[in-house]
């Protein structure tokens, strides 16, 4: 099996700040990781740089064998993001908000399929007129993170998804998500110890834009004699100090 | 072109839901005609003054309207700049060229539907006030004000790129009121002459409302409606290459 993604040394340097320190990360088509690190770590940066939001300042990556840096446009085909920020078009309702998204990424047929599978998948139907800026937050954050997938991207990154969502709407998510595990490698940051442990298979520690420790948690146990995750990205965090 | 069309859709909801762009974009120029076709009939025929008589006013307002769809287009790109939707679109596979016409195109159709209403409206004016119209000569004026909504929608484009959402409608308001001061909309400029004529001359509204204004009285002569066609169009040309570039080179900025 191939990697979906790769990088080599990937740095950067704002003007003064060095967000991301020579980041080495191997992920197999089809892995779920998790991205863990204390705020400021250097996660978003991460995946802004892998989904072409932002040039690299120096270093290699690849997603599905394909260089971020020579062809983004070739990149952004294969992936979707759901950035830290909710997004969406606010004056559009739910349902037109996804087909806009299904209509960038999918021939014409597929679109419509596409749209109702999403609206159906995160429970969205009861909203699927209102307009998005009359939603919930949570509810918001469910239709941004429905308009991730809905390109049907290669590799997916959510960037902390489940913020601002209660413990129901979380779990649900989380069900939703390991569905999808099985199409497309996912990248996830979360601030969640439980939701990493509930749907990583490798669980990447970052800290001060460097890779501090990967591996599955038992893994990660081992190496630090500690048990749970809590303790182990504690255990790592203060090694640091 | 599929992802310029999905993102003019947009767009275009956007404008549409907006009660303040129909207020601005079509209510507005139906007011202002009604207004000065008053002010008009209250100006005695000795005064001479043809200015607002409607013929002449139905073309100063069209491209006076087209001055709030270039408001309309600055907002619009200077709001979805600050938001995070925009960035989020950079990741997906739509280009700078998706991103301008896109934006361009439901302020053009904004703009012409505009014409089409306020140009109604002026027939409506001219039947009460018993003054004849050319209708071949409206008809022609629909079209002969799609350069200058062009080059309206790219001066809007350029200054949503520039600014941000507050100094946007700022900038935008002196455009209008510069540009209706020298392009001769509110006062006959060349009959005024000096500095204002001067300044009139070297931008280019006023040539945009000596065509819409000759292109509705069916007058074909080169000063009045070859050479205005030829400075608007241009202008028009110029304008989106221009923005073109200008947001092609800030989306790549963004992504320092
Ligand atoms: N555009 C920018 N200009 C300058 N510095 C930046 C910029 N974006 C991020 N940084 C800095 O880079 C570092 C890493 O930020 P990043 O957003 O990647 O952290 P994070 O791990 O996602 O944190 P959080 O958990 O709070 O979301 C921070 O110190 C941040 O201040
Ligand atoms: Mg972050």
């Amino acid at each position: 099996m191939g990697y979906a993604i790769k990088t080599e040394n990937l740095i950067k340097r704002y003007k003064d700040k060095t967000a991301v320190d020579g980041l080495n990360l191997s992920v197999k088509e089809g892995e779920l990781i998790a991205l863990l690190g204390v705020n400021g770590a250097g996660k978003t940066t991460t995946v802004k740089m892998l989904t072409c939001l932002t040039k690299p300042s120096g270093g290699k990556a690849e997603i599905m064998g394909i260089d971020i840096s020579k062809d983004p446009d070739g990149v952004k085909r294969l992936v979707g993001v759901s950035p830290q920020d909710t997004s969406v078009a606010e004056n559009l309702t739910v349902k037109e908000n996804l087909e806009f998204m299904a209509d960038i990424y999918l021939p014409g047929g597929k679109a419509d399929e596409a749209v109702a599978r999403a609206i159906e998948a995160f429970g969205l139907a009861e909203f699927e007129n209102k307009k998005a800026k009359l939603l919930s937050g949570g509810y918001k954050r469910k239709l941004s993170i429905a308009m991730a997938i809905i390109g049907e991207p290669k590799v997916l990154f959510l960037d902390e998804p489940t913020l601002g969502l209660d413990v129901l709407a979380r779990r649900q998510l989380w069900h939703e998500i390991e569905a999808l595990k099985k199409d497309m490698t996912i990248v996830l940051t979360t601030h969640y110890m439980e939701e990493a442990q509930a749907l990583a298979d490798r669980i990447v520690i970052m800290n001060e834009g460097c890779v501090m420790a990967v591996g599955t948690l038992a893994e990660l146990e081992n190496m630090t004699g500690k048990k749970g995750l809590e303790d182990v990205f504690v255990s790592i965090a203060e090694r640091m100090e | 072109m599929r992802r310029t069309m999905v993102f003019a859709k947009r767009n275009l909801i956007e404008v549409y839901r907006d009660p303040l762009s129909w207020i601005f974009c079509i209510a507005f120029p139906i007011v202002m005609l009604i207004i000065m076709s008053i002010v008009n009939s209250a100006i005695p025929k000795e005064a001479g003054n043809t200015l607002f008589r409607i013929d002449n006013l139905a073309g100063g307002i069209a491209i006076f309207g087209q001055m709030f769809v270039m408001l309309f287009t600055a907002i619009a790109v200077a709001k979805d700049r600050n938001g995070a939707f925009l960035t989020r679109l950079y990741s997906s596979p739509m280009k700078s060229g998706n991103f301008v016409w896109g934006y361009i195109f439901p302020m053009l159709l904004t703009a012409v539907i505009q014409a089409c209403i306020s140009l109604a409206a002026a027939v409506v004016i001219s039947l009460i006030t018993d003054y004849s119209l050319n209708i071949a000569g409206l008809l022609l004026a629909v079209v002969a004000v799609i350069p200058s909504a062009l080059m309206f929608s790219a001066i809007g484009f350029l200054f949503g790129t520039f600014f941000n959402e507050k100094a946007a409608p700022g900038i935008c308001s002196i455009v209008i009121s510069l540009g209706a001061m020298v392009g001769g909309i509110w006062f006959d400029v060349e009959g005024v002459g000096g500095f204002m004529y001067k300044l009139g001359r070297c931008l280019p509204f006023l040539y945009a409302t000596k065509l819409a204004r000759s292109a509705i009285s069916m007058d074909f002569g080169v000063r009045e409606f070859l050479i205005p066609l030829g400075v608007v169009v241009l202008a028009a040309g110029v304008l989106t290459a221009l923005a073109s570039i200008v947001f092609d080179s800030r989306m790549h900025a963004d992504q320092r």
